[in-house]
């Protein structure tokens, strides 16, 4: 009797643990196939206000789970600004005045490009994975396809602003939402990814938006025009030096 | 009515230095109250006038929410048609308009946060102190485009000095980057850190180019010719600008909302200030209270027999009560008349107190302060003397109607 | 002689006396309380502003009041400590802090702030902080992750105790570091601007996110007693100076560090003095013309004392000795009255919470307390004392000028 009783907490204790272990695999898994080991891709970004919009073109590399250079590349006036991030830095260089800024904590919760990404946003690219407990909330059939709803609390000691995120990700590990709440489990923003196409040597969501939660008429939204996973890049890409003459 | 008035007039003249010494106090209370009360408002206008020629101006003209919330896309767009319909309004002394926005600003050592402002190198000479306030190098020119002025504190931070080049990066209007290089010109010195430390200042031109902003601008910052005359200013913008014109985008705050902070130490001030005024206003109608007394009691012999005759006691409570009237009103006139000269003086020729001048300069205050002038000013402390002087002369007044008439009349 | 007749002279007409000395009383008792109720207010503001942090002596690394970043900061802290226990008097207490900018940010605002790590224990003793916790509690030494901020910021971020707090600044690598900590108490200041402005955590993790090793940005010492001169405080950061003999240290007293406020409390004192003078003239009328009256009154018998020979100058003596007594009486009384009004005050102060708003933006105190200055004291005496009896010469020559015959007949 007693040792039914301890294999049958054991198989539970297992299959909780399992579960638990499910929701921080699908998110990891998830988001190694968001960011690859290593891609190049063209993206066209649309701010949208209610009185204006701006598009831009940018060239983005990304390598692992932390390192990132974008360069805008149309219009034409802002052709060769670039943000890189590499280790623990963040810089920015601007042609005209030909100058890399390293940028101060100062300038991290300020706005992207003045999109609906913050600094902070871009630097801390990584953070879902370092900084959250992942719990699997249900899953639900969509066009054939799981869908499993994420709920991620931060770890107690992670310096992340929100109180909460909750993602929704496809069974072939496709990131479909990402939204974050605060302290008081209240929604702030949303990101939500969709189009999904064959890109490359997977399938991969297109279009993706951020946008406030509390209206329509804002929001920024990335377009990939192309997109294309490599095994790694030079690391050499992810230097101040190639921030400023990234060969674009 | 008239009889008792010319009895009084004569009365209080039978002991004429009696009655200069009563008028005499009574006037100097006045005159002592007139000046200083002048001399504190006067005081407050050169403080106000001052701290606001130093950015805010007396009122400005911005988009709405800019006050609260700088966003760079709230803006003004048509800056001529709002110059224009300044120009119109009497009683604005300059007036001039500004950029603003939040950049990063690097030397080759360091990187800062800052407010860079567009201005106006002409009008702003006149509209802000910024033009006396530079302490090194030279103000900007007219066409001067990245060319920049800067605090000394973030000199300093940012180890560079004149003819040195720094880099400011921030967004544009449109969210686009803006980004330059700039040569600095000159170095300020405001005595106030915070802005010493936070701001650099460039051309109009130049700044409206490198954000994106078209011929937008921020603010229009009005000096007005007197802090009297700001809030009619605001109205006539108000009615006849911002709704005629159909421009509804717009607000027009003045120095007390964009620089709260400043009305309320005054406010503070004149608090403690009237303290002490009262306590003055106290002790001189302590003195005329004595005084009254006394020579009510020395008459008693005098009220004695106009009772004997006939008179009503409460007659001559009157007959009383228009003595001491006469003379505070004479003294109250006097102590005008005097205060308000003395002032008129200082107020043309301004009154320097020793030691303080390093102080002064520091904040741009100018050296002498001047004593303004004003109805209030000039009729508040003596109003307040004649109120008090009046309630003290009741109680000798009204001992009166005690008396008895033999007793009285056996005085001596 | 002359001294007791003029004695007895002044009780003759008890009246007469009492409202002559009342004008003398009113004058120096508005003195006092007058002079009370500014002094206590200038007080009030240097302790404020002291223990808003800058205490009565402060030490940095040179640099750093100009740029008060994690570069310029403090290391030979033991150097600092020997000095500062070998030559403070017991009684002094002192702590340390770590003091750079930062900037604080919730899911939905940012706004920079200074973070302040503190020495908990110690800094209660010496700063505005320890007493000012209006929810939650204060910090302990051992707190890993906490942080007090003050009303105005809650309200500014809309979050609560308990809620998170994201804090990023640059650390010692130049690279920028964060870390959250969980709000654990709320402060009131004086002045929303510091409730707003300062964010206190435990030093020891100010050192840690900096990486700033065992190097600090700033000591506070605070002395006992306020000397509101400054001499006290000039005399102590002397000593230590020679104690520490190291120029990369730069010690400060509060007179250094808020020059507006030695500048402003001159002004003060200058101006009370002008207006002791100015109560002296208004009270001044009304002496002389109680004084004539007297005199006046007396004129029989100041001809009979002519008459029988008294000469002009011992009258004028005779006089001027009876203001003398009356002027000491009456500043007396003054000053025994001027001790109790301002002793009843004293027990609450005076609210002045009505103009808050205005003491919020000048850190003017909301309760004032009156406090009475020997020299203010000694100047009112001495100059009603000298004044007063300047001004009695005129009522004195008066009774001396008088003729017998004239004086004897008028009536």
């Amino acid at each position: 009797m007693k040792k039914a009783i301890l294999i049958i907490g054991i198989l539970f204790f297992a299959a909780s643990s399992h579960a638990q272990m499910s929701a921080e695999t699908i998110v990891k898994k998830a988001f190694d196939y968001w960011r690859g080991e290593a891609s190049v891709s063209t993206i066209t970004m649309t701010i949208h206000r209610p009185d204006w919009e701006r598009v831009m073109t940018i060239k983005a590399w990304t390598r692992g789970e932390s390192d990132s250079l974008f360069v805008i590349t149309k219009p034409a006036k802002d052709r060769g600004n670039g943000t890189l991030k590499a280790g623990k830095g963040m810089w920015m260089y601007n042609p005209k005045v030909n100058r890399v800024i390293k940028l101060p904590p100062s300038m991290m919760s300020q706005s992207w490009q003045g999109s609906d990404f913050s600094n902070n946003d871009l630097a801390k690219s990584d953070s879902l994975i370092k900084d959250y407990m992942h719990t699997l909330e249900n899953t639900k059939i969509h066009e054939g396809k799981k869908v499993y709803s994420i709920k991620s609390m931060p770890k107690p000691e992670a310096p992340v602003i929100w109180g909460m995120i909750k993602l929704t990700i496809r069974e072939d590990n496709i990131l479909l939402s990402e939204t974050f709440f605060d302290e008081d489990l209240a929604p702030v923003k949303i990101m939500t990814a969709w189009d999904i196409q064959m890109a490359g040597d997977r399938l991969f969501p297109l279009k993706w938006k951020m946008q406030k939660s509390d209206t329509t008429t804002e929001y920024t939204l990335f377009v990939y025009e192309k997109i294309k996973f490599k095994k790694s890049l030079n690391k050499n890409i992810f230097t101040q030096t190639n921030l400023k003459n990234p060969g674009i | 009515m008239s009889i008792e008035l010319k009895m009084a007039w004569r009365n209080i003249w039978r002991n004429p230095r009696r009655t200069l010494l009563t008028i005499a106090a009574i006037a100097f209370a006045s005159m002592i109250l007139v000046f200083m009360l002048s001399f504190q408002l006067g005081c407050y206008e050169t403080m106000i006038n001052t701290s606001v020629k130093i950015s805010t101006g007396h009122l400005q003209i911005q988009a709405k929410g800019y006050l609260k919330d700088k966003k760079m896309r709230l803006v003004i767009k048509n800056p001529d048609k709002v110059a224009k319909f300044l120009d119109t309004i009497k009683g604005i002394d300059t007036y001039t308009f500004r950029t603003n926005g939040f950049c990063l600003v690097s030397s080759d050592k360091r990187t800062y946060g800052v407010v860079v402002t567009g201005i106006d190198p002409l009008k702003e000479a006149n509209a802000s102190s910024i033009k006396s306030l530079v302490r090194k190098g030279s103000y900007l020119k007219e066409d001067d485009q990245y060319t920049a002025l800067m605090g000394g504190l973030l000199s300093n931070n940012l180890k560079v000095d004149i003819n040195d080049e720094i880099t400011i990066l921030g967004q544009g209007r449109d969210g686009s980057i803006a980004a330059a290089v700039l040569t600095i010109k000159g170095i300020f010195n405001s005595g106030i850190d915070e802005f010493d430390r936070n701001v650099i200042m460039m051309g109009l031109k130049g700044f409206q180019e490198i954000f994106s902003m078209g011929k937008s601008v921020h603010e229009a910052v009005i000096t007005a010719d007197s802090l009297g005359d700001v809030s009619m200013i605001k109205q006539n913008i108000q009615n006849n600008f911002l709704t005629i014109k159909g421009d509804d985008s717009l607000a027009v705050p003045d120095w007390m909302e964009i620089m709260p902070g400043l009305l309320q130490g005054i406010q503070m001030d004149l608090v403690s200030g009237i303290i002490m005024y009262i306590i003055l206003v106290i002790v001189v109608a302590f003195s005329i209270f004595n005084t009254f007394l006394m020579a009510i009691l020395e008459r008693t012999r005098e009220f004695g027999v106009m009772m004997a005759i006939g008179t009503s006691p409460s007659r001559i409570t009157k007959l009383v009560m228009f003595e001491s009237i006469c003379m505070t009103i004479v003294g109250i006139l006097l102590g005008i008349i005097i205060g308000s000269l003395v002032t008129l003086y200082f107020q043309k020729y301004g009154i320097f107190i020793a030691g303080t001048e390093d102080i002064l300069k520091e904040y741009g205050i100018p050296e002498r302060l001047y004593p303004r002038l004003s109805l209030i000013s000039a009729a508040a402390g003596p109003f307040v003397v004649f109120l008090i002087t009046f309630v003290s002369s009741v109680f000798p007044a009204l001992r009166i109607r005690k008396l008895n008439p033999v007793k009285a009349m056996a005085n001596v | 002689m002359v001294i007791i007749l003029a004695w007895r002279n002044i009780w003759r007409n008890p009246r007469r006396t009492i409202v002559i000395l009342l004008a003398v009383i009113i004058g120096v008792w508005s003195m006092i309380f007058l002079g009370a109720l500014m002094r206590g207010m200038e007080t009030q503001m240097v302790k404020n502003a002291i223990s808003t942090l800058t205490g009565s002596i402060q030490i940095h690394h040179k640099d750093y009041r100009n740029d008060p970043v994690v570069e310029n900061s403090m290391n030979n802290i033991d150097k600092l400590d020997k000095a500062l226990s070998t030559t403070l008097d017991p009684g002094i207490f002192w702590t340390k802090r770590v003091r750079v900018n930062a900037i604080a940010s919730n899911a939905r605002h940012a706004t920079g702030v200074t973070l302040v790590g503190i020495e908990p224990e110690k800094e209660a003793k010496i700063s505005f902080i320890g007493k000012a916790m209006i929810s939650g509690r204060f910090l302990l030494p051992e707190d890993k992750n906490k942080i007090i901020v003050g009303k105005a910021f809650i309200e500014k971020f809309n979050t609560k105790i308990g809620n998170k707090l994201i804090l990023m600044s640059q650390n010692t690598q130049k690279e920028i570091a964060s870390k959250a900590f969980r709000i654990v108490g709320i402060f009131s200041a004086e002045s929303e601007a510091v409730e707003k402005q300062f964010v206190f955590v435990p030093i020891s993790q100010a050192l840690k996110i900096l990486k700033m090793g065992d190097s600090i940005s700033e000591i506070s010492i605070m002395l006992p007693r306020l000397d509101i001169t400054g001499k006290n405080e000039t005399r102590a950061a002397e000593k230590l100076k020679a104690a520490i003999n190291d120029d990369t240290f730069v010690i400060e007293t509060w007179q250094q560090l808020l020059p507006m406020m030695k500048a402003y409390l001159k002004i003060s004192g200058f101006f009370l003095y002008i207006w002791y003078f100015v109560v002296f003239v208004a009270m001044g009328f009304g002496i002389v013309n109680t004084s004539l009256m007297a005199i006046f009154e007396r004129m029989r018998e100041f001809g009979l004392m002519k008459a029988l020979g008294m000469r002009p100058f011992q009258i004028i003596k005779g006089v001027v000795t009876e203001s003398f007594f009356l002027l000491v009486l009456g500043i007396l009384a003054g000053n025994i009255l001027g001790f109790l009004s301002v002793a009843v005050i004293a027990k609450n102060g005076i609210d002045l919470s009505a103009l808050a708003a205005g003491t919020q933006m000048w850190g003017i105190p909301r309760i004032l307390y009156p406090e009475i200055w020997v020299q203010d004291v000694i100047v009112a005496g001495l100059v009603v004392l000298f004044l007063g009896i300047l001004v009695s010469l005129y009522p004195a020559f008066k009774a001396a000028r008088v003729t017998p015959t004239t004086a004897m007949t008028k009536n």
